[in-house]
Formats: structure tokens, C-alpha cells, sequence
């Protein structure tokens, strides 16, 4: 299990020991993290815990075990959790929406919940959200008449309200299509102020294009964090072309310029060793945890 | 660049406000905005409140934009609404946190009178000049931008009685003014 | 004025600066109300990026909902009007929820009325307690499905959005159900008003329904919500049916009846308090 250590001063979250489980499920097990101000991306398959770390970051569970800094703050104690959700954006999976509601009159909702008690400053923050996820022309536009990306999109505005320090993104980029992905990528390395921002996904191009650092989350433990580039060195040496396909590798599938691309195990004959990718070191940690 | 708007135009433009049309509301913001921020900002010095109050005046605009009968300047119908708004923005900060705004001394109101404008600026200005800064805003709020006492108190920062009284005072001083210069006396 | 009757560049920096004469910038001011070019030559000297965020300010607040007559009454009351921008989102609060709730209401005071008002029998009938069981069972009912409605996250889709956000969740919960049971409880009181008679008080609804909306609340912080609206609603339906069964259903409003709900009421509160802080946690353990 490998473990960041970095200097306290720039960690704005620290993770110790951090385990959390439903029923018989090990949703979380002893995780240890420390994350730095900037992006960090959690790589993981559903399931793999990525979705309780980050409701427990975002102060809506608590942890079985373990210690929590986010901030600075600790989220057990009533009012430094106050304190964490004033400067929080929080993006959940499958977020709901209320659907007769209109883009500008929710936005305005949430506002209201992260306590902008004036009219005219939330109109000025919603104006600002709106504009960074290109949705001006939509405010009057019911949320039930908006399409997948679109309500993502806002999915992605509600939690940019208030100018937040702490961003937690859970899959933000599902339904966006590779346009919207890059504006995404664009919008959150636009952001004021230095803010701490960890997103999920599970799609590996989404890590190698966005984040400069990288936790994969399997079956609810840290396999590795990092840079993208020391994730994909991981599996260097374990990844291979051939012009067909063989049965020892781990895992095999044809790419997209008509050969045959194999990870882990053992390469068939005449197989060129290739340089690994983000996906690869991946998929290759996922089969050794088995996942 | 803002094209060249008339007089036309923009009553075109109110009556599509009225129909509910917000590319003819945000038209007429590119308008009208920039001057009636400028002179707000002569009669309000914080601009976060001359920002509140522009805002409000389109807000209303859009509200009651059916109110409109056509008859004279646009722009006069939307500073009467803006000035409006202004002092609601101020009475409310007031209220709120017991800041007082402070007006610009300088204050200068719109020439509603038309007969007031059209004397030489030779004589009444040296008149208006000469006029202390507090009877000069009592005036100019309450004859020349035609707000009540009650109006001209909450945007001066005084009494409304204290308003009526600089009024009576500004008047006196300003016959006695004109009747001195037309006299050559002073 | 210079330039053809227009304002020059120097006279209109100066008046936006207020370095002018007085009687200079009024003479601007009384121009700029007939001469466009002098207004957009004005404009062009205001900050373009404050005018910029004034404008798509304006433009969101446009788009947002207006005020209804009865908030303006509320405004008026005291109530901020962030508490009633968040009311908006509680769906027992709308037109819709409202009409159903009235609906229901008009078909179980309307048979009542009919038997009290002898509008079906024909008139000089006597007072038939029976007629008012359906008003008697759904009238608390319905005030419990409005608070429930205000506070279950299943009715709520953004709920965790509510918990992660500061706003605290106890006050949310308190505005909500403060609302869902004002506008419940004034139709199902008024249309127990509706079918008077001897033998009973129409404001002896009152109670149960408070009793039973508190009830649910301090469930709440027990169990799951949904079992806690309905746990609270049987407390209710089960008596009732058995009493009416007993042809005594008036019981339920009596004196005896009333005493339990205050306790049923009061214990409720009690346990509301002490646990209050479940609301703040949300419903996701």
C-alpha cells in the first residue's frame, strides 16, 4: 500500500486509518491518504469505495474508524464540520434534481442552502456559475427539459456556488461528451483561488488528461497514488503488441490501429513490448486485486 | 460598439419588455445602463449600492414594463424609476447596518424644470454656486428631481423637516441671488 | 454645449468624474434625456466590466420566479426572504400538492356535509356522528403527508446537497414542516368547520395532527423516514378504524383522546430535542 508523504503544511486532507462498512461490506478499509491543494483524481470500478470517501470528505457520512483532516478541520467536532460545509462544493453521484425547478431557481436553492442570504450577491454568483459551465442561455430552462450533459453540467455549477475551497466531484464527467470533457478539464484549472479538488471517475483518460495526481481505489484500499506517469510506469515492461491474440496474457483487446494490445501474464510469441499507458497499469492492478 | 439608438427605438423596445422579451430588456440595458450608473453615482457614492439599484431599475423595468404610456423620454421614465430604486437601496442600508451612505456633496440633480434650463448658466450658476452644498441638494432633490421631502431625506441623510427647511432657505437665497446680479449688485 | 449641439468628450469625462460645474453637469444630465449619441458616448466611459456583471446579474434575477402576492404578504410579516426562496423548493407547498390536498378534502366534508345537511336524505334527519369518519380519518392524515413530504429525502432529491451544505439542517426542518403545517392544517380545520354538530369540536383536529406530525419527526431520528411517516399515520388510522367499527368514532376527538395526543405530543418534542442533531447527518447512514 503505498502512502504519500508530503509535506504537512501543503496537505489539505489527511486520511488515517479510514474504514467504513455496510452491513457485511467493506465499503472502506484502513485507507491512508494525505492530498495536496490542486486535483486529485480517485480511479477505481463502482464499488470500489470511491463514492463513501467522498461523502466522508464531504461531511454527509461518517467513518467506522480512522481520523479525518479536511482543511484543517475535523468533521466529528459539530462545529468545525459547520466550517468544512462553508467552503465545500460537493457534487454527488446521481445527483437529483427537482425537476419542475428551473436551472436559475435551483442554482438559486442551493445557494441559499450555502447560507448567500442576499438576493442580489446570489444572482451575481449564479450569473458567474452559469457563464463558467456555458449555460447563460439556460437559466429559464426547466431542469426536467435539459439533456444528460446539461444537467451534469449543472450538477458541476450548484457545486462551484460560492467560490468553495474544497471541490469533491464524484464521476463528473459521466455524460459528457469529449467537448465538454475538455471545457470541464479547462473550467477546473481555471478555478479562483487554489482550491483542494478530488473528483472520481473510472475512466482512465479522464486521470491522465486532468489529474497531476492520481489514488486507485480497489475493493475499498488504496493500490497506488501518484502521478499519472509513475501509475503508468508501474506496468512498464507488462504491457505488449502483437499481430494476434494469446492466451497468457492477463488481459488482451484489439486497438485501434488493428493489433492486438496484451497486459500482464505472459505476451505470445513475436509480441513488441510497448509503452504503457495510464489504462494499462490500471487494468493490471485491477486483475491483481482480483477486482 | 452600441449602434446609435432614437427615440423610436427604445419605446419599441419597452413595449417588447411588456411582451416579455429579454433580448429587448438586455437591449435596452446596453443602452441606458452606463449613463444611469454614472448618475447615480453622483447622487450615491458606494457602488455596491449603485450596483443594487441598476439592477433593480431593469428588474422593475421588466416588472411593469406595461406601465410605460409613451408619452415622453424613455430615459426620463427610466431614471424616474432608477432614482426610485436608488433611494429604496439606500433606505434598506440604512436600515440595515447603520452606514450611512454618505451623498456626494456635489450633488446634481435632472432639469425636469425646462425653464430652469433654458437660463444663461452666467447668472444661475453663479447663483447655484454661491449657494452652500446642503441648500444646493435640498433644492436640486426635491424642485429639480421632483422627489418628495420624505424621498429627498433618505437620499440627502437628514431630517425630512430638515429638507423642508433647506428648501425655504435655498429658495430665499437664490431670489435674493437673482434679484442681486439682475441688479448688478453683486 | 459645443459640438453641434452635442456634449463634448471633455465635458462628459468631467461629469463622470465629477470635476464639472454644477450647473454644467445639470445641463448634461437635462441633454442626455432627448440625445442618445451623448448617452452611448457616456456608457463608453463606465467601467465595461462592471456594467457586464450588473447585466448578466439582472438577467438571472429576471429569470428567477417573481414574487407571489402571498410571499410579499409574508415578506411584509418579517420572515426573510431567503427563508421564503427556500420554501419554494417544498413540494407540499405547491399549487399542485395543495389542490390535491383540498381535493380529498372536498370529497370527505362534502359526503359528511351531505348527511349533516340532510342534502341527501332530505332534511330533519338527526345527527349522524358516521358521516364525519372519513374526515375524521383523513383529515390528520392528510396535515401528517404534507410535513412528511416536507422532510422525507425521498421527496427531496437534492438531499444531500442539504446536508453538505451549511445551512443547518434542524432549521430547514423547521421551516418546512412549519409551512407544510400551516397550509395543511388550515383547509382540514376549515373544512371541519364545514360539518359542525353536537357532540364534537372541529379544533379537536388540531391536536391529533400535531401529535401525529411530531410523532413521525422524533421517529425520524430513530428509524428510517419513510417508516417513520408511516408508523405515524397508523398510530392514527388503526384507533380510528377500530373505534368507527365500535360505532364510537367520535371518541377519537373527545377529551380522553385529546389528553394523549397532548402527550403523544409533548413526549415527541421531547425526544425531537435531544435528538436533533440526526438531522444534520442527513438520512445516508
Amino acid at each position: 500500500m503505498d502512502k504519500m508523504t508530503m509535506n504537512v503544511s501543503t496537505t489539505a486532507v489527511h486520511i488515517d486509518g479510514l474504514s467504513r462498512r455496510y452491513g457485511a461490506t467493506r465499503a472502506l478499509d484502513a485507507v491512508d491518504l494525505a492530498l495536496d491543494r490542486g486535483i486529485t483524481g480517485l480511479l477505481g470500478p463502482n464499488g470500489a469505495g470511491k463514492t463513501t470517501l467522498l461523502s466522508i470528505l464531504a461531511t454527509v457520512n461518517e467513518p467506522d474508524a480512522g481520523r479525518v483532516s479536511v482543511l484543517g478541520l475535523d468533521p466529528k467536532d459539530a462545529a468545525e464540520r459547520l466550517e468544512i460545509r462553508r467552503r465545500l462544493g460537493y457534487l454527488p453521484q446521481e445527483l437529483g434534481y427537482h425537476r419542475h425547478f428551473t436551472v436559475a431557481a435551483f442554482l438559486d436553492y442551493v445557494a441559499i442552502l450555502k447560507e448567500i442570504t442576499d438576493r442580489r450577491r446570489r444572482a451575481g454568483e449564479i450569473a458567474r456559475v452559469l457563464a463558467a459551465i456555458g449555460l447563460e442561455d439556460r437559466a429559464r430552462t426547466r431542469i426536467r427539459a435539459l439533456s444528460g450533459g446539461m444537467r451534469q453540467r449543472l450538477g458541476i455549477a450548484q457545486a462551484l456556488l460560492g467560490q468553495p475551497e474544497l471541490l469533491i466531484l464524484d464521476e463528473p464527467t459521466a455524460g459528457l461528451d469529449p467537448v465538454q470533457r475538455l471545457r470541464f478539464r479547462e473550467l477546473l484549472s481555471d478555478l479562483p483561488g487554489d482550491p483542494v479538488i478530488v473528483l472520481s471517475t473510472h475512466q482512465a483518460d479522464d486521470i491522465a488528461a486532468i489529474c497531476p495526481t492520481v489514488v486507485v481505489l480497489l475493493q475499498g484500499r488504496v493500490q497506488f497514488a501518484g502521478t499519472p506517469s509513475e501509475l503508468a510506469a508501474t506496468a512498464s515492461g507488462h504491457v505488449w503488441a502483437a499481430n494476434e491474440r494469446g492466451p497468457g496474457a492477463h488481459l488482451s483487446w484489439r486497438s485501434s490501429d488493428g493489433r492486438w494490445r496484451h497486459v500482464g501474464g505472459q505476451p505470445p510469441a513475436g509480441a513488441d513490448v510497448v509503452p504503457p499507458t495510464v489504462e494499462d497499469s490500471y487494468l493490471l492492478l485491477s486483475h491483481a486485486a482480483g477486482a | 460598439m452600441r449602434p446609435a439608438a432614437t427615440e423610436a427605438d427604445d419605446a419599441a423596445l419597452l413595449r417588447a419588455v411588456a411582451r416579455g422579451d429579454e433580448t429587448a430588456l438586455a437591449a435596452l440595458y446596453d443602452r441606458h445602463a452606463g449613463w444611469l450608473t454614472v448618475r447615480m453615482t453622483r447622487r450615491c457614492a458606494l457602488p455596491d449600492l449603485v450596483d443594487h439599484a441598476v439592477q433593480d431599475t431593469f428588474l422593475a423595468l421588466w416588472r411593469e414594463a406595461g406601465a410605460y404610456r409613451g408619452g415622453g423620454d424613455v430615459a426620463a421614465y427610466i431614471w424616474g424609476i432608477g432614482v426610485r430604486r436608488l433611494i429604496d437601496v439606500i433606505r434598506r442600508e440604512k436600515r440595515a447596518s447603520r452606514r450611512w451612505p454618505a451623498a456626494e456633496p456635489q450633488v446634481v440633480t435632472s432639469a425636469e424644470d425646462q425653464v430652469l434650463v433654458g437660463i444663461e448658466h452666467g447668472r444661475l450658476g453663479q447663483a447655484l454656486a454661491d449657494l452652500s452644498p446642503e441648500l444646493r441638494g435640498a433644492i436640486e432633490a426635491t424642485v429639480l428631481d421632483g422627489l418628495t421631502c420624505a424621498e429627498a431625506a433618505v437620499l440627502l441623510g437628514v431630517a425630512e423637516g430638515t429638507v423642508k427647511s433647506r428648501c425655504h432657505r435655498a429658495r430665499v437665497a437664490l431670489r435674493a441671488a437673482l434679484a442681486d446680479q439682475a441688479w448688478g449688485t453683486s | 454645449m459645443t459640438n453641434g449641439g452635442h456634449a463634448s468628450e471633455e465635458l462628459l469625462a468631467g461629469y463622470v468624474a465629477g470635476t464639472v460645474e454644477v450647473a454644467d453637469a445639470w445641463s448634461v444630465e437635462a441633454h442626455l434625456g432627448g440625445c442618445a449619441p451623448c448617452r452611448s458616448a457616456l456608457s463608453a466611459q463606465v467601467d465595461a466590466s462592471r456594467l457586464a456583471r450588473n447585466r448578466s446579474a439582472m438577467l438571472v434575477r429576471v429569470a428567477l420566479p417573481g414574487d407571489r402576492r402571498v410571499r410579499r404578504l409574508l415578506g411584509r410579516c418579517g420572515i426573510p426572504d431567503y427563508l421564503l426562496d427556500l420554501l419554494a423548493a417544498t413540494p407540499s407547498l405547491r399549487v399542485s400538492w395543495l389542490l390535491s390536498v383540498v381535493s380529498v378534502l372536498a370529497v370527505v366534508t362534502g359526503e359528511a356535509a351531505a348527511v349533516r345537511y340532510g342534502w341527501l336524505h332530505g332534511r330533519g334527519l338527526p345527527w349522524n356522528p358516521a358521516a364525519l369518519v372519513p374526515l375524521l380519518l383523513v383529515g390528520p392524515l392528510l396535515v401528517l403527508a404534507g410535513v412528511a413530504a416536507a422532510f422525507l429525502p425521498t421527496v427531496d432529491p437534492a438531499s444531500r446537497l442539504a446536508v453538505a451544505a451549511p445551512f443547518s439542517g434542524v432549521r430547514l426542518l423547521l421551516v418546512r414542516t412549519v409551512a407544510a403545517l400551516t397550509a395543511a392544517l388550515v383547509p382540514v380545520v376549515g373544512a371541519a368547520f364545514v360539518v359542525r354538530g353536537p357532540g364534537w369540536q372541529p379544533a379537536a383536529l388540531l391536536l391529533p395532527s400535531l401529535a401525529l406530525c411530531a410523532f413521525a419527526l422524533a421517529a425520524a431520528t430513530l428509524v428510517d423516514g419513510r417508516a417513520a411517516a408511516v408508523s405515524a399515520g397508523a398510530l392514527w388510522a388503526l384507533p380510528a378504524l377500530l373505534l368507527a367499527a365500535n360505532h364510537v368514532p367520535l371518541a377519537m376527538v373527545q377529551p380522553n383522546a385529546q389528553l394523549a395526543c397532548a402527550a403523544v405530543l409533548i413526549a415527541s418534542a421531547v425526544v425531537l430535542y435531544l435528538r436533533r442533531d440526526r438531522f444534520e447527518w442527513g438520512w445516508t447512514r
